[in-house]
């Protein structure tokens, strides 16, 4: 029925693991790897190990290369399996867990065919490239060692022939020989200066509007390019920040570059490290410091004018598989801050944490897993606290300055079916894929929503939440994987309203007053090893790409995608180091969208109708962008970056990039003039994995991360 | 939409149905404008089936089916091409969208990786309501992928 309805509307045009990118070192797959890196391994002939070895390096090569690279080196779909960081995971731990986890999860795709022998050999394989040699029989389901005991070091750190990465300052400047620096305060990121991209998503309540109206429906047309900067390479989806004039880039591998942004000089360069080649979506710009979360779950001050290191603190232990992919936004002098690699059975679960923006101290921290004996710790089961995973908080937070609540996103419960997790459908797991309202000045937990209890599917809820004022209404939109626009009061957390913006069948009802959803029976029951067929997939509906609020129109207008999956559990044994994610995938055009990928929708925020939409094949990847001059802003796979008008959807203006664009466009002036970026960029999971396995036509080339400036022409 | 509806816009369905027709063949055109002319249509596009990256490259193709009903009558023609191997089946499937189902009939097609599809039906009145539901599908199987290598859901045209 929520198809056709869907087909009838006048426009009817329209995310290992795809939702967090390597919990386990072990990826979500795609191309075949192009590297070619000297193989290094172990003398491994003459002994049972070794004989299981080489059966594993078939396998490897048949199963596991096209993500992780021929030689382990990792690809940009998968992270490297040798070296430092493999024994850095896996050192103190067993071949028996590192089996169990592989079967688990690897290959994502399904594991038809493979069985114990296989998946130990690959193990063997695994753990042979990486220089275990202090053993001769081959390793079986239950074989306990700490692999770093029987490893020979110095094989293991030759496993990478490239040249060390550099670390701190690599290009000195000072922004202030171009722009005198002034202090950024509390009340300038309250209240922006127009000529400003001062956070991720511009502002506090994550409108990623900019009143900047220069640039607008009469002129769009001529918009040219100004300046375009290489990135590094790597996995990317950032969000510039722009202050005063100067351009705060973060790059893959938690680099970070300062650009003048009118002529597209490099002032500084500071490599912080690890040079993992790992994606970070944003970094935050405070007083005098730009303030970057880590993807090894550290938090680090630099000082804004020369990228020198001012403090540094971990907020978790990467060691225990914990990691960021967003950083953080700054309010009321607080670094506030999330977390993901969670889906691991360890002691420690996700949190939402507060930093002492002037020393990085920790402050408070909200736990997303309710243990036993707290509040909510009765909605998982008899499951023992430490088999509770999930709850991520992967993208950044929006924060009410009035309220001094800061609104942040959870991800879903982990492993992804409930049957792999040895719970039910009635197992609801708080807070997981909920909207939770925190205080700032305490860490405690004012409201919750739990949007998708008991989650089934892989599908989160996890992403920004847009803070909206109607006349005297205090509103909060999220819009998840699963397609649906909500709408809660955010004093309250009162339901207000729903949208399906694409056409989804995982639920059979969504109550209109409470806003309780119910799922098909089948996914309600799905057993281990049962392919389950829903809508839309684990790419979303909509994944990190951020929506934008147009308050002039009053239109919330998306980045949605319109795909498909296949769903089957796998089985995980409950044991202290486990977990992960556990399921095997295969996607497919979703029905009825005649194979659009791609969709930009625009909903009255008041009647929650579909005011317009834009429909393509290629999958939209940047956030959607507005701005005074009424445009919107947005790329995608295809290389195209366009304009569009905000009231009616009409493409006014696109140009073609060198790579796919992704990220998300900003908008900033100097000197009275205004200029548009965006970045082309690679890399991801679900949101790039399902349109390469479904739109295969679409080519673009696998490098060519880099920041595009436009503007209009002079007169 | 309801029938009733449908039989209200024919001609712009008519419209929709030569181009998609142009689309398909040439020497089906005839027939199924002059259908279209007097009955409602229906149109599938076909994809390739639930793919990963592994098989991404040997589950492969595309094409479209055109259907039209008067009465419980269901005629329908279509074209399919870049399979990865020869068709050997195709079937009609009874499930809602995205939704896998038991077969409800067999199609004729030819026996490539290209080629088209055609097929009379009689349907029963839960097949027409569920056409209607837009809850029946075409499917072909080929030889290296017999369950199943392209697939799409019957839609009806505005």
């Amino acid at each position: 029925m929520k198809m056709q309805k869907s087909r009838l509307q006048p426009s009817f045009l329209r995310s290992a693991l795809f939702c967090l990118p390597i919990a386990f070192g072990l990826a979500a797959c795609n191309e075949a790897p192009e590297q070619e890196i000297e193989t290094i391994s172990a003398d491994s002939t003459s002994s049972p190990f070794g004989d299981q070895a080489a059966v594993g390096a078939e396998k490897f090569a048949a199963n596991c290369a096209a993500c992780h690279g021929a030689n382990l080196e990792g690809t940009t779909l998968g992270p490297l399996l040798s070296g430092r960081p493999f024994m850095q995971r896996w050192g103190e731990r067993t071949p028996s867990l590192l089996f169990s986890n592989i079967k688990a999860n690897m290959p994502p795709g399904g594991n038809e065919g493979l069985v114990d022998a296989d998946y130990l050999a690959i193990t063997a394989h695994i753990l042979n490239t990486n220089g275990v040699d202090g053993i001769t029989a081959a390793i079986t389901t239950t074989t306990e060692f700490k692999i770093a005991e029987n490893a020979s070091a110095q094989l293991a750190n030759r496993q990478r022939s490239e040249p060390p990465a550099p670390e701190g300052i690599t290009v000195a400047g000072n922004v202030d020989e171009f722009v005198p620096f002034v202090p950024i305060t509390d009340a300038m990121l309250e209240s922006p200066n127009p000529a400003d991209w001062p956070m991720i998503r511009r502002s506090y309540d994550a409108h990623s509007y900019s009143p900047l109206d220069q640039i607008d429906t009469t002129n769009v047309g001529s918009l040219s390019l100004e300046w375009v900067w290489n990135m590094h390479e790597g996995d990317s989806e950032p969000s510039p920040l722009v202050y005063n004039g100067i351009i705060y880039l973060i790059n893959p591998g938690n680099v970070i570059q300062a650009l003048d942004g009118k002529t597209g000089e490099l002032i500084w360069e500071h490599w912080t490290g690890p040079a993992n080649r790992q994606d970070m979506r944003n970094i935050a710009i405070y007083d005098d410091k730009i303030i970057q979360a880590t993807t090894d779950a550290r938090l680090v001050a630099l000082d804004a004018r020369t990228g020198k290191q001012l403090w540094e603190t971990a907020v978790a232990d990467n060691s225990q598989g914990f990691e960021n992919s967003s950083g953080p936004i700054v309010a009321d002098g607080r670094v506030i801050l999330g977390l993901a690699g969670c889906a691991r059975y360890i002691k420690d679960d996700c949190y939402i944490s507060a930093h002492d923006a002037n020393t990085g101290k920790l402050e408070w921290r909200f736990n997303t897993i309710a243990k036993a004996n707290e509040p909510g710790g009765d909605t998982w089961g008899e499951l023992d606290d430490i088999f509770r995973a999930g709850g991520e908080t992967w993208i950044t937070g929006s924060y009410d300055p009035e309220l001094k609540l800061t609104y942040w996103g959870t991800a879903q419960q982990k492993p992804w079916v409930p049957v792999s997790r040895h719970l039910t459908i009635h197992d609801e797991g708080l807070f997981t894929n909920s909207t939770v309202a925190v205080n700032i000045d305490d860490g405690t937990l004012n409201w919750h929503f739990q949007h998708v209890p008991a989650e089934a599917l892989d599908l989160d809820e996890v992403f920004e939440r847009v803070l909206v004022n109607r006349g005297e209404e205090k509103l909060v939109f999220s819009l998840g994987k699963y397609g649906i626009l909500w709408k809660h009061d955010r004093v309250s957390g009162e339901f207000k309203g729903y949208k399906e913006t694409v056409f989804q069948n995982a639920f059979t009802d969504i109550d209109s007053v409470t806003g309780r959803v119910t799922y098909r029976e089948d996914i309600q029951n799905a057993k281990l090893n049962e392919w389950t067929s829903a809508c839309p997939s684990s790419a979303g509906g909509k994944d990190w790409h951020s929506m934008t609020y147009h308050e002039p129109s009053g239109l919330m207008i998306a980045p949605l995608s319109q795909t498909c999956l296949e769903n089957a559990a796998r089985e995980v044994a409950l044991v202290q180091g486990g977990g992960g994610l556990a399921a095997s995938r295969k996607f497919f055009e979703m029905p009825g969208t005649d194979g659009n990928l791609g969709k930009i929708g625009a909903y009255d925020v008041d009647t929650m109708e579909e005011v317009w939409s834009h429909q393509q094949r290629a999958s939209f990847h940047t956030g959607t962008m507005s701005t005074g001059g009424d445009l919107v802003f947005v790329g995608d796979l295809d290389r195209r970056f366009k304009a569009l008008n905000a009231r009616t959807g009409e493409v006014l203006w696109e140009t073609r990039l060198g790579t796919s664009v992704q990220g998300h466009p900003v908008s900033f002036a100097i000197d009275g003039k205004q200029y548009i970026a965006v970045t082309s960029a690679v890399g991801g999971t679900s949101p790039r994995t399902v349109p390469d396995v479904i739109a295969t036509e679409i080519t673009y080339p696998r490098w060519g991360n880099a920041l595009y400036v436009f503007s209009l022409p002079e007169e | 939409m309801t029938y009733s509806k449908l039989t209200q816009t024919l001609s712009r369905v008519s419209k929709l149905c030569l181009s998609l027709v142009l689309v398909i063949s040439a020497s089906s055109l005839t027939l199924n404008e002059a259908i279209a002319a007097e009955a409602s249509g229906f149109r599938a596009r076909l994809s390739p089936m639930p793919t990963t990256p592994q098989t991404k490259n040997t589950i492969t193709g595309g094409g479209e089916a055109v259907a039209s009903l008067a009465g419980n009558r269901l005629t329908l023609t279509g074209e399919f091409a870049g399979m990865s191997s020869a068709a050997t089946m195709a079937h009609i499937h009874n499930g809602p969208p995205a939704q896998p189902g038991p077969v409800v009939a067999a199609l004729t097609a030819t026996a490539g990786t290209s080629g088209k599809l055609s097929a009379e039906i009689e349907l029963t009145d839960e097949q027409v309501a569920a056409l209607k539901a837009n809850a029946l599908y075409v499917q072909i199987h080929s030889a290296t992928n017999p369950a199943g290598e392209l697939r799409g859901w019957l839609f009806a045209q505005p």
